[in-house]
């Protein structure tokens, strides 16, 4: 296989159980190729977390194997694989230790044994774009939790990793820091970065993902674009999810000409004005 | 008649330079369904926790101005007294949740209040069946989904009969269903029991389908205080505080719509309104 057209992450027949208790994942196989943009999604307990932190070894699998550019996690150590994959969790405070953001930023580059100048360097660049320039001397308890988790973002940034694992990024956030954060995370994604994030909001999986997986106790129920998921609520709803409302608004009014996988309300309004114009055109 | 009367309120905590709650002055009557929402750092956090007490009697600070809670001072009144007028859910049900099953959870408050056990069997199947989850009696509280668990915060808050539901986002960790089945019993328990609902909630979609009545928080202020729809008109005003409009409200609000007949607030709302709309 060249290194080329191998996938960057390979999961191969993953099960996955908590101190022998019975399985969280049931034989997942799944590719992640480099530069994708993933959300995966799936009903509280259906597994997301427990499969995405198989990507940095936080987890090994009770059975199955997961590659991360063609190299079994198995023997690898997570400082290891964390040059490659960057985690970010759900809840920051689980993450964050430091007495000041700069500190808990440059952690993991000291770890590197980067010199001192790159890691000031990274440091800087990373505060700056999660919006956080100025804090380098901040107490990290003294920010919102929105902020925080902007500091746990960065530090996970700073690594120039080729993977960014986000669970549950906005989660807490209001409205303008979700799409602040996601805004981000996109930027990351148009730079090169290969992006697995987990969300329970359907409009940000529109908005931003390519592809999504959706689990559903611990298996996959679907892996495909994310349009093609959202066409299919009767499935959606297996995972207790529902299609965000403008998708499902498109479906009710299916008969009429409008798609059954409208993502965005402007896609939506677009399509309504040329309904309304055709209207016209043929009464008039 | 109105159950919560508050009057020129403001609030800072102890070493806080500016307060987080300014001169709110509002009255919500029996029975109503309200929602509240805003930015983070808004101050719904600290107005909820100063509706059951938490604030001023477990966390200082320099309150100024009224709040009257079934015509009573909430300053004049025990926690405990409180608690029997406003029950409260908040965000995470893991953090409220003690007991390993559900019937010995909802047993603990009424127990803690010395109920003969006739008088705690029939509110615990009361409660049950107004949470919608009888099914549940005898489940561990381990193996609940999130939905699941917080119908049994829900539960444990009425079986102390409260008049006022008072909950602080409690869908943030919920997945949609879950976010569903919680306002569902909401509305059920606001419409057919007449119990008050007081909901901190940042989905906009759940509060514009459910809510009777709409408040919105910005910087410690009540910045807007109506009916959905009149709440969702303001869509430039509400993208610059940072406040979600719901998807089909929003597409109205491009296509011209501006009252309540052109402001639809749930997808059934909205195909009717396209309906005409695109036939017209």
């Amino acid at each position: 296989m060249t290194a080329a057209r191998q996938p960057l992450i390979k999961v191969e027949n993953l099960t996955y159980q908590y101190n022998g208790a019975q399985p969280v994942l049931k034989n997942i196989s799944l590719e992640i190729g480099r530069g994708e943009c993933l959300a995966v999604i799936g009903q509280n307990g259906s597994g997301k977390t427990t499969l995405v932190k198989h990507f940095n070894g936080l987890l090994k699998p009770s059975s199955g194997r997961v590659y991360i550019n063609g190299r079994d996690t198995g023997p690898q150590k997570v400082s290891t694989l964390a040059r490659t994959v960057g985690y970010v969790f759900q809840n920051p405070d689980h993450q964050i230790f430091h007495d000041t953001v700069g500190k808990e930023v440059a952690f993991g580059l000291k770890n590197l044994r980067l010199p001192a100048e790159e890691i000031e360097r990274r440091v800087n660049e990373a505060l700056e774009a999660v919006g956080l320039t100025g804090h380098y001397a901040t107490y990290p308890f003294n920010l919102s939790k929105g902020q925080r988790q902007r500091v746990a973002l960065a530090s996970v940034l700073a690594m120039h990793t080729e993977v960014i694992v986000l669970d549950e990024p906005t989660t807490g956030q209001d409205y303008r820091e979700s799409v602040q954060i996601m805004e981000m995370v996109k930027n990351l994604h148009e730079k090169g970065h290969t992006i697995v994030f987990i969300t329970h909001d359907m409009s940000l999986v529109a908005r931003y993902a390519a592809r999504t997986v959706v689990l559903c106790e611990g298996e996959i129920l679907a892996d495909a674009p994310v349009r093609a998921v959202f066409a299919q609520p009767e499935l959606l709803a297996r995972s207790y999810l529902k299609p965000p409302q403008i998708t499902l608004l498109a479906q009710e009014l299916g008969k009429r000409a409008i798609p059954p996988d409208v993502i965005s309300v402007r896609e939506m309004y677009d399509l309504l004005q040329k309904a309304r114009a055709d209207k016209i055109g043929c009464c008039g | 008649m109105a159950i919560l009367e508050i009057k020129n309120f403001t609030f800072r905590y102890p070493q806080a330079a500016r307060p987080a709650l300014k001169d709110i002055s509002l009255s919500v009557a029996k029975g109503e369904f309200v929602g509240i929402t805003g930015p983070t750092g808004a101050g719904k956090t600290t107005l909820a926790c100063c509706l059951n007490g938490i604030i001023p009697h477990f966390q200082g600070g320099e309150a100024t101005g009224r709040i009257e809670l079934d015509g009573l001072s909430i300053f004049n009144k025990s926690t405990a007294q409180i608690s029997r007028l406003v029950g409260s859910v908040f965000q995470d049900p893991e953090a409220q949740i003690i007991s390993s099953e559900v019937e010995q959870e909802l047993a603990f408050g009424l127990e803690n209040l010395g109920f003969a056990p006739v008088e705690m069997e029939k509110r615990i199947s009361e409660v049950l069946e107004l949470a919608g989850i009888p099914d549940l009696r005898h489940r561990s509280t381990i193996g609940l989904s999130g939905g699941q668990k917080q119908r049994v915060a829900i539960a444990c808050a009425l079986a102390m009969r409260p008049e006022i539901l008072l909950l602080d986002e409690p869908t943030s960790e919920l997945d949609p269903v879950g976010t569903e089945e919680v306002f569902q019993v909401l509305s059920r328990l606001n419409h057919e029991h007449g119990i008050t609902v007081l909901v901190v909630e940042q989905k906009t979609e759940q509060l514009a389908a459910h809510a009777g009545r709409i408040l919105v928080l910005d910087d410690g202020a009540l910045v807007m205080d109506g009916e959905p729809w009149q709440v969702f008109a303001r869509q430039r005003e509400l993208q610059a505080i940072g406040v979600k409009i719901p998807q089909v409200t929003k597409l109205a609000g491009m296509l011209g719509g501006s009252d309540k007949y052109s402001l639809p607030l749930t997808v059934e709302q909205a195909r009717i309104y396209i309906e005409r709309l695109v036939r017209s």
